[in-house]
């Protein structure tokens, strides 16, 4: 074997092994990957029972300055409200590892939903990430859209302020707002994909 | 049951106006401070000359220090995290450039990498000073900072520096207790890459390959991507040494929905030099010479 065709080959095998590696991380366009959860409620949630609806997930971790910015300034929880009264499904999806932070029992959820007035379909709870991984979530908050035939069709941040302050939230342009008001027109996402700001979602193993 | 002594008492008509000068002189002084905390460590703003001359360009540094583990973010932080910001308050004369950033660092394991600095940095602040500055004795430089330290958790903060500075017509003299913090600082800046350097990056679907020539071999090499969701941040990067330098392939960000003219960012060659490399990107078989 030349050393040419050796290293084509290398690089083939490179390549493959790092696809595969992420060849169930959602991609905006593709179909969403299926999941089945518990909540916070104590109900289990899949995601394909969904299917005909538009659904929002949204990584979330109460310590982070970049959630707390939303959450403090009741910015999240409108949100949710607005959207679920038009029919779309919600799930804040918490994947911190026990013991890290944002990590939350059912009950320690359930309490923090009920003082922030926060009433998603449901808080999803991730504590091994295996939801986190299958979206490639990197942020608190990391928002994704799915549409009613189960296609990604935003990945990326709440808004266009990347910063903690609360100050940034009236002038901002909210990512999610947009894309499920152009999607429900019936129009393409005219920004399907950004940058998520936050912190880093709280893996086992990472910080 | 003892009687106090009757001591003389503050009128109370003057107790609200000095009250308020001591929370206005507090308030100044600080605002005065060229240096102040920031969660898990300090900032400065520190000077690299004794005193600013019209029609010369200077640079100010703001020099973090930070606790063990912890870290702050370079310009493009990489998937998470936030630069640090700073917004001016310049006098007339004065204007200042964008941030030069020192080489970072990789931060954190797959699936998050960041990009930034641990222990210490500073991120220079280049200035120019124009004649009309001429007419003031002195010039006070001032800063509203907002950072963003991090370890297992993120910490928010903001910090007011402020810097006066005196103007003179004489060519500026370089400060003494700053210079060996600056020296450090322009050593670790990315630098431009030698003119007989060939750089080409072939778009190839799912990743790109960086193509340097510089004329020996080079075993080592990464990337920091100076625009956020090109590359993905967390996968390795593939190094391969070739006789006159190396070829680097650096996977696609799974956000990135179409095709880059560019790649710009900084190489960092051997864990020692930095380059800054802004480099078209051409696609898999077209030859480029």
């Amino acid at each position: 074997m030349t050393k040419r065709s050796m290293h084509s080959l290398m690089m083939v095998a490179v390549l493959l092994l790092a696809a595969a590696l992420l060849a169930l991380a959602a991609k905006v366009g593709e179909p969403a990957p299926d999941f089945t959860a518990t909540a916070s409620n104590g109900k289990t949630y899949r995601l394909s029972d969904y299917r005909g609806k538009f659904v929002v997930l949204e990584w979330h971790n109460n310590g982070c300055p970049y959630t707390r910015k939303h959450y403090t300034t009741d910015n999240m929880q409108q949100l949710q409200k607005e959207w679920i009264a038009r029919g779309v499904v919600w799930f804040t999806i918490i994947s911190s590892s026990p013991g890290k932070q944002g990590y939350m029992t059912a009950s320690e959820e359930n309490d923090y939903l009920a003082k922030m007035h926060a009433a998603p379909t449901a808080a999803l709870l991730d504590p091994t990430g295996a939801i986190g991984h299958l979206y490639d979530a990197r942020t608190t908050p990391q928002m994704i859209i799915i549409d009613p035939q189960g296609v990604v069709i935003y990945d990326g941040a709440i808004d266009d302020r990347p910063t903690a302050d609360v100050s940034d939230i009236a002038g901002a342009t909210n990512y999610v707002s947009a894309a499920l008001k152009q999607a429900m027109e019936g129009k393409p996402v005219a920004i399907p994909t950004t940058r998520p700001y936050g912190c880093s979602v709280k893996y086992s193993g990472v910080h | 049951m003892r009687r106090p002594t009757r001591k003389c008492k503050a009128n109370p008509v003057y107790l609200p106006p000095l009250a308020v000068a001591a929370i206005v002189l507090v308030i100044a002084a600080k605002v005065q401070a060229a240096d102040a905390p920031i969660p898990h460590g300090t900032v400065e703003l520190i000077a690299e000359d004794q005193w600013i001359t019209p029609e010369h360009d200077f640079s100010l540094g703001l020099h973090f220090q930070l606790e063990q583990g912890w870290h702050i973010y370079w310009v493009n932080p990489g998937d998470s995290g936030e630069p640090p910001q700073a917004q001016w308050s310049l006098p007339p004369g004065i204007i200042t450039e964008p941030l030069e950033w020192p080489a970072p660092q990789r931060l954190g394991t797959a699936p998050i990498v960041d990009y930034g600095y641990n222990d210490s940095v500073v991120l220079l602040v280049p200035m120019r000073a124009s004649a009309t500055l001429a007419s003031q004795q002195t010039a006070r430089l001032g800063a509203n900072l907002r950072v963003l330290v991090c370890r297992e958790v993120c910490l928010p903060g903001k910090a007011r520096l402020a810097l006066t500075l005196p103007v003179r017509p004489q060519t500026p003299a370089p400060d003494t207790r700053t210079k060996a913090l600056f020296a450090q600082a322009r050593r670790s800046l990315p630098r431009a890459a030698p003119p007989s350097w060939r750089f080409s990056v072939t778009d190839t679907k799912d990743a790109f390959v960086l193509t340097a020539d510089l004329g020996h071999r080079v075993a080592q090499a990464t990337l920091f991507p100076l625009m956020e969701s090109q590359i993905d941040n967390a996968a390795p990067q593939k190094v391969e040494a070739t006789a006159s330098g190396f070829r680097l392939t650096l996977r696609k960000s799974g956000q990135l929905l179409k095709t880059i003219e560019r790649l710009k960012g900084v190489v960092v060659i051997a864990s020692d030099h930095a380059y800054i490399i802004d480099v078209p990107v051409g696609k898999a078989g077209a030859r480029r010479r």
